[in-house]
């Protein structure tokens, strides 16, 4: 059985008028491809940060490596890596000057070969100064700098954003071969898609708290389908009071949609009698279910 | 103290105490080295000064007319705005920007999730506010005493001369105190550049203000001006224990708030 690389319990924290995140509780495990998904301001940057130390909880506590983040915020940062949302670099220095700034706070002997492997892996030029780099260029820097000390956890917030397909493909690349030589991945994106490719398993958040945790793989084959039935007149309007409807059925003239999961025979049961044009019963797709969840 | 950060922000200053020293230095230099023709032409000099309201010569240090005669009087009265102005104004932009422009610029993202402790972080930043200062102290101290020693007719007391500049240095290191304290305050990061120039130079015309009002008298007290004494021609002239004591007591407290304050400081980016 693996043991937990990010253990979260109950974790709070509030600022001002804005939301954080509430009672907040997750488990990764090591080696694994975790994913962290939710929409922009839900509370995965929040989440993250805790992690990192940069803001301090309010309530409840979280353990990296079964280190507290508060506490021992420094050993946990030698053997993570981050790679922040934006890339934000010194932009006095230059990608080598930025690197081997980065590299002096690390003890690690292999650091320089590290960013010599990395720096061609994503085509770099270390002469060039960081305030001339694109958005993209940033980003591949940043990455650098979360690798070259070969951390056992890697914590990344939206780190595709601003590379081509090309980059990220390789980035991708990198992650799995990184992960199988034991790194554990803790990925949060809005975009379910790229987690979808990479991870085993998921954590929704929803204004600040965790709504479900799942293997992507269940995730898809929920027993939850997406119903859309088309009344010959008025639709049914006990049909809402069903058990197994997920979520507030969206009326369109006569044309009823829902997320339904339960038994399909209580549902063709209940539509006994009543006068159907056209009925449609679909998979939803990854995006649906995510979206499902949301609403 | 982490010597890998300390290094990097001593080399990312440097240009900036560069010129400084270089502006300072100049303008102690070229003042002092009009001593001699003022000298030669005092009576034209002592008709347009008596013009002058007492406030504007308070403004720059003087009470006594008389003092600007002798080295000593001419370069306090000169420097004043010089070195305990600008040398303060200095220490305040460098320290309230040390700390807050990592999230200001947002590169907190990366030096704080570095392996470093806040109070490594801390700890390296303000050394280098304080070495930078006392850096900026030494070298235009030493360009004064070069002037004076050049512009001299007869002798003066170095002694007094050290005093002074111990009390400039004092004061310097308070306000790089002031500064790292106000930018531990800030919640969502700015710069603070225009607050920190204004509250030294609030500050210093509230010390001019209650010189020359003896209603405001009272209110001299609250600026740190109050407690430099250039009154370098008396010969009872001395560092005194109680102005000491307050930079010494004053700073230290600040210094240890902001460094208490940014060990839990939440860094919102």
């Amino acid at each position: 059985m693996s043991a937990t690389i990010i253990d979260i319990r109950d974790l709070t924290k509030t600022y001002g008028k804005d939301r954080g995140i509430e009672g907040v509780n997750l488990e990764v495990e090591e080696g694994e491809i975790f994913g962290f998904i939710g929409p922009n301001g839900s509370g995965k940057s929040t989440t993250i940060r805790v992690l990192l130390n940069l803001i301090f909880p309010s309530a409840g506590n979280a353990k990296i490596m079964g280190l507290d983040v508060v506490r021992d915020s420094k050993k946990i940062r030698s053997r993570t890596g981050y790679v922040p949302s934006d890339a934000n670099l010194y932009p006095h220095m230059d990608i080598g000057e930025f690197l081997d700034y980065c590299l002096g706070f690390y003890q690690t002997h292999e650091g320089e070969k590290r960013i010599s492997e990395l720096s061609e892996l994503f085509e770099l030029d270390r002469k060039r100064k960081i305030s001339d780099l694109s958005m993209g260029n940033r980003k591949k820097v940043s990455i650098i700098q979360s690798l070259l000390h070969n951390p056992e956890l890697l914590i990344l917030d939206e780190p595709t954003m601003g590379l081509d397909p090309l980059m990220q493909a390789r980035f991708f690349e990198l992650l799995r071969t990184e992960n199988r030589k034991g790194m554990t991945v803790f990925f949060s994106s809005h975009t379910l898609s790229e987690v979808q490719l990479l991870c085993r398993r998921v954590a929704i958040i929803k204004e600040g708290r965790i709504i479900r945790v799942e293997d992507i793989e269940t995730l898809r084959k929920r027993q939850l389908r997406k119903i859309s039935i088309e009344f010959d007149g008025q639709t049914d309007k006990e049909l809402p009071g069903l058990q197994g409807i997920e979520d507030i059925p969206l009326i369109t003239g006569s044309t009823m949609q829902f997320m339904y999961s339960g038994d399909i025979n209580d549902l063709i049961a209940k539509l006994r009698g009543k006068k159907i044009i056209d009925m449609t019963i679909e998979e939803p797709s990854l995006e649906e279910i995510f979206m499902h969840y949301y609403n | 103290m982490n010597k890998n950060l300390f290094l990097r922000e001593l080399k990312g200053n440097a240009f900036s105490l560069l010129i400084w020293t270089i502006v300072i230095t100049t303008l102690i230099s070229v003042t002092m080295s009009v001593y001699g023709t003022f000298l030669e032409n005092n009576s034209k000099i002592l008709a347009m000064i008596s013009i002058l309201p007492e406030g504007a010569l308070q403004f720059k240090g003087i009470s006594n007319i008389d003092d600007l005669f002798s080295v000593l009087g001419f370069y306090t009265a000169n420097n004043v705005i010089y070195m305990l102005v600008l040398g303060s104004i200095y220490a305040i932009v460098l320290s309230s920007n040390i700390l807050l422009k990592e999230e200001y610029n947002k590169t907190a993202e990366f030096l704080l999730t570095w392996p470093l402790t806040r109070s490594e972080v801390f700890n390296s930043k303000a050394a280098v506010v304080f070495l930078n200062v006392v850096l900026l102290n030494l070298v235009t101290a030493l360009a004064g005493f070069i002037s004076m020693e050049i512009a001299q007719r007869e002798p003066y007391s170095v002694n007094a001369f050290l005093i002074l500049s111990l009390y400039t240095l004092l004061l310097n290191l308070f306000f790089g105190a002031v500064g790292l304290f106000m930018s531990t305050l800030v919640k969502r990061a700015k710069p603070i550049t225009t607050l920190s120039i204004g509250l030294v130079l609030i500050l210093y015309f509230i010390h001019t203000l209650s010189k020359i009002t003896d209603s405001l008298s009272k209110l001299g007290y609250i600026s740190p001006f109050k407690y430099v004494n250039v009154d370098t021609l008396n010969p009872e002239y001395r560092l005194e224990f109680r102005n000491l004591l307050y930079f010494t007591a004053v700073s230290l407290l600040l210094i240890f708030l902001s460094y208490r304050l940014y060990k839990r400081k939440d860094v919102y980016l």
